[in-house]
């Protein structure tokens, strides 16, 4: 057979399946029908639902496979909200939900096209995908380096080795290529100049299209800023360029920066659009690309769903029976606490007039239906990105990224709370770098924000996602540690201390250490005292440690105990 | 690396096993072996030595995790890569199965053009 003959074969063999699989849906529909017309509206109804929970079910798995992807995306839509009914825990259907339930169980079978549809493919959206996040915080990230200066290379392998990166080294583009056909890395970091400089690397990585589709981010060093390298980088989707002599704390801080962005939680958007199937159609969309997306069952309990599902963008049609779009978004807006929710609303309306009144009522923009998959993500994701910034510029200190000083004293009067109430123990540690001021005097303030950052960093890296961090001074760190012991808050404590101590600054070939204090306190020896309180004893232990020689970790515990135990 | 051959496919709906037969045999090339029940899976799975195993996750009697949980216990298939096939593929679903020692979670409704490209990228992660 030639390939046409194999190909026409195939299709030919294809639609005989889709006309099998057609030929039994008509059954399948009046099953669901019947099972329908059961439902009485008490609470024996679980096992009807069940029945029919499961039947949708398949044929959400199976329709789009035979040329009906609407099909599947409607049955997938009934399957949730029975779904939805079943986890409640008093079970009533009323009459108009029977009814509607009825009507769209009937509507299936006007999903079914005459022509196979194009097959959904939630897993291979047209757009690419972001790369699933492969980073947490408890796996260790690995970085390639390709470097032909022994030294460099030591000094580079031992600081990223302190902010706990896995180094490999490459001293050529050839051993590199090696190395990636079989893996790649969390992150590619490639001198320019090759080869005592007779080789630059971003003309050879330019030809080479495993480093084209290379998924992980890419930072070049370089000894010479010369424009063509530069722009070559740019080509080749480098997120860098870092000219020698190297700052290094700076690179580091870059490196985490990137890693931290790609572990940003998904983005949470609400669709509220009383078109169940292109609500659906969206939600299927924007959870393809990685996003969070819920649809909006009932009107009535948008501000419960907000409250609880926390979105960061609301997408809103405009038109529907019960409700305007706009009534919706001026009751969001009626809360102070969402008056910066951006809303965005979706509408089939072109007439501007209609568009710009909307807008005068809390709408921050509008997309106009039918909206294509691509446009829906990227509004939604830059609109997204933008609100994130912004909450980010209002409460983290712009320096360090981590939380300001209100912020972080809010948060741990909120977890000293929360500890008492689930019973766990929360772990309060106050942190300051030892001689900070002899830095910025010999220095300068500039090699200062380095130190600074720098144990920023480190912080981040080695806590958990779950910990909170704030900037509380100047050169002193708060962190909030729920659900740990002293014991173990201890050890990660010390782990911090001596990774910040063998650390490396340096301004213009002059070397220097610096090294960090940490008193600390947990809320088990503290029962009655809240946040304020705990903070002060934090501090209290923070200033044993520095009457103690500075470098090190201290614990503190209420006054009384001390007593019996000195 | 050896490459892809043999794959076990257990699926309890004959509509779904046809288009995937068709799917894996024809347009990849693959030999493949459906059973229609995990039962049938773990008694037949060892004698045909598959490189792969595609597990429906919801079948009636034995569903798919415990149809893992068996091929498992079988020392000759402990290390063989197994994805789940499923019309729920939430984020956290995914990762559920993946806990449950599974190499990857493939989309229902599968495109039968697509599927086969799906599974050889399954199998290359993996191996």
């Amino acid at each position: 057979m030639t390939p046409t003959d194999a190909e026409q074969a195939l299709t030919t063999r294809l639609e005989e399946l889709r006309s099998r699989y057609l030929e039994r849906l008509p059954d399948e529909f009046a099953e669901l029908s019947a099972l329908q017309g059961r439902l009485s509206g008490q609470e024996q109804d679980r096992d009807v639902l069940d029945e029919l929970q499961q039947r949708l079910h398949k044929l959400a798995g199976s329709g789009g496979s035979f040329g009906c992807a609407s099909l599947s995306i409607a049955a997938r839509s009934l399957e949730q909200r029975i779904g939805a009914w079943l986890e409640a825990k008093e079970l009533s259907l009323d009459a108009p939900t029977r009814r509607s339930l009825m009507d769209e169980i009937e509507a299936l079978s006007r999903t079914v096209p005459e022509r196979p549809e194009r097959p959904e493919r939630p897993e291979r959206p047209a757009f690419r995908v972001a790369p699933e996040a492969r980073t947490t915080s408890d796996s260790t990230l690995e970085v390639w380096l390709v470097e032909d200066n022994a030294e460099l290379c030591r000094q580079l392998q031992q600081q990223l080795e302190s902010f706990n990166y896995e180094v490999r080294v490459f001293r050529s583009i050839d051993e590199l290529k090696g190395a990636m056909e079989s893996r790649e890395p969390d992150l590619l970091l490639v001198d320019v100049m090759l080869e005592q400089g007779r080789e630059n690397a971003t003309e050879r990585l330019m030809d080479s299209p495993q480093v084209q589709a290379l998924e992980c981010p890419l930072i070049f060093l370089s000894a010479n800023d010369d424009f063509p390298s530069r722009v070559r980088a740019v080509q080749l989707g480098a997120e860098g360029y870092f000219l020698k002599p190297l700052d290094v704390p700076r690179l580091v801080n870059r490196i985490t920066q990137i890693f931290e962005e790609r572990r940003a939680p998904p983005q949470r958007v609400l669709i509220v659009d009383d078109d169940a199937d292109l609500a659906e159609h969206m939600r299927l969309v924007l959870t393809a690309v990685g996003m969070e997306a819920r649809v909006l069952a009932s009107p009535n309990d948008v501000m419960d769903t907000i409250a609880t599902f926390r979105p960061e963008l609301v997408l809103m049609d405009l038109y529907m029976p019960e409700y305007a779009g706009t009534d919706l978004a001026g009751v969001i807006r009626q809360h102070e606490a969402y008056t910066h929710l951006p809303i965005v609303y979706l509408s089939a309306e072109t007439d501007i007039e209609r568009q710009i009144d909307a807008m005068g009522r809390g709408a921050d923009d509008f997309l106009t239906k039918p909206i294509s998959d691509l446009q829906l993500v990227a509004a939604a994701r830059s609109r997204i990105v933008r609100a994130r910034q912004l909450e980010d510029r209002i409460n983290k200190d712009s320096l360090t990224g981590l939380l300001k000083h209100a912020s972080i004293k809010e948060a741990a009067n909120r977890e000293a709370l929360r500890a008492r109430r689930i019973g766990r123990p929360v772990t309060l540690a106050m942190l300051d770098i030892d001689h900070f001021k002899v830095v910025n005097d010999t220095y300068g303030h500039a090699v200062g924000d380095v130190v600074i950052s720098s144990i920023a960093t480190l912080l981040r890296q080695r806590l958990r996602q779950s910990d909170i961090i704030g900037r509380y001074g100047g050169e002193e760190f708060v962190a909030v540690l729920p659900e740990c012991e002293a014991e173990h808050a201890q050890g990660v404590l010390e782990d911090i201390r001596r990774n910040f101590a063998s650390l490396d600054f340096g301004r213009k070939g002059e070397r220097f250490g610096c090294t960090i204090s940490i008193g600390m306190v947990c809320s088990a020896a503290y029962p009655d005292q809240d946040g304020p309180g705990l903070l002060v004893a934090a501090d209290e232990a923070l200033y044993k440690a520095k009457r103690g020689g500075r470098n090190q970790v201290q614990q503190g515990f209420p006054a009384h105990t001390r007593e019996v135990t000195d | 690396m050896a490459e892809l051959q043999r794959i076990l496919y257990v699926e309890d709906e004959p509509d779904i096993q046809a288009v995937a037969e068709l799917a894996l045999e024809t347009v990849g090339g693959f030999t493949v072996k459906i059973c229609a029940s995990g039962e049938e899976a773990v008694r037949d799975a060892e004698a045909f030595a598959p490189d792969l195993i595609l597990l429906d996750v919801m079948m009636p009697g034995m569903d798919g995790p415990s149809t893992l949980e068996a091929l498992r216990g079988i020392p000759a298939l402990a290390e063989v890569p197994v994805a789940f096939m499923t019309a729920k593929v939430q984020p956290s679903e995914i990762e559920h199965y993946k806990s449950l020692g599974a190499r990857d979670v493939i989309a229902k409704p599968f495109d039968p053009m697509a599927l086969s490209d799906q599974v050889r990228r399954i199998w290359q992660g993996a191996a």
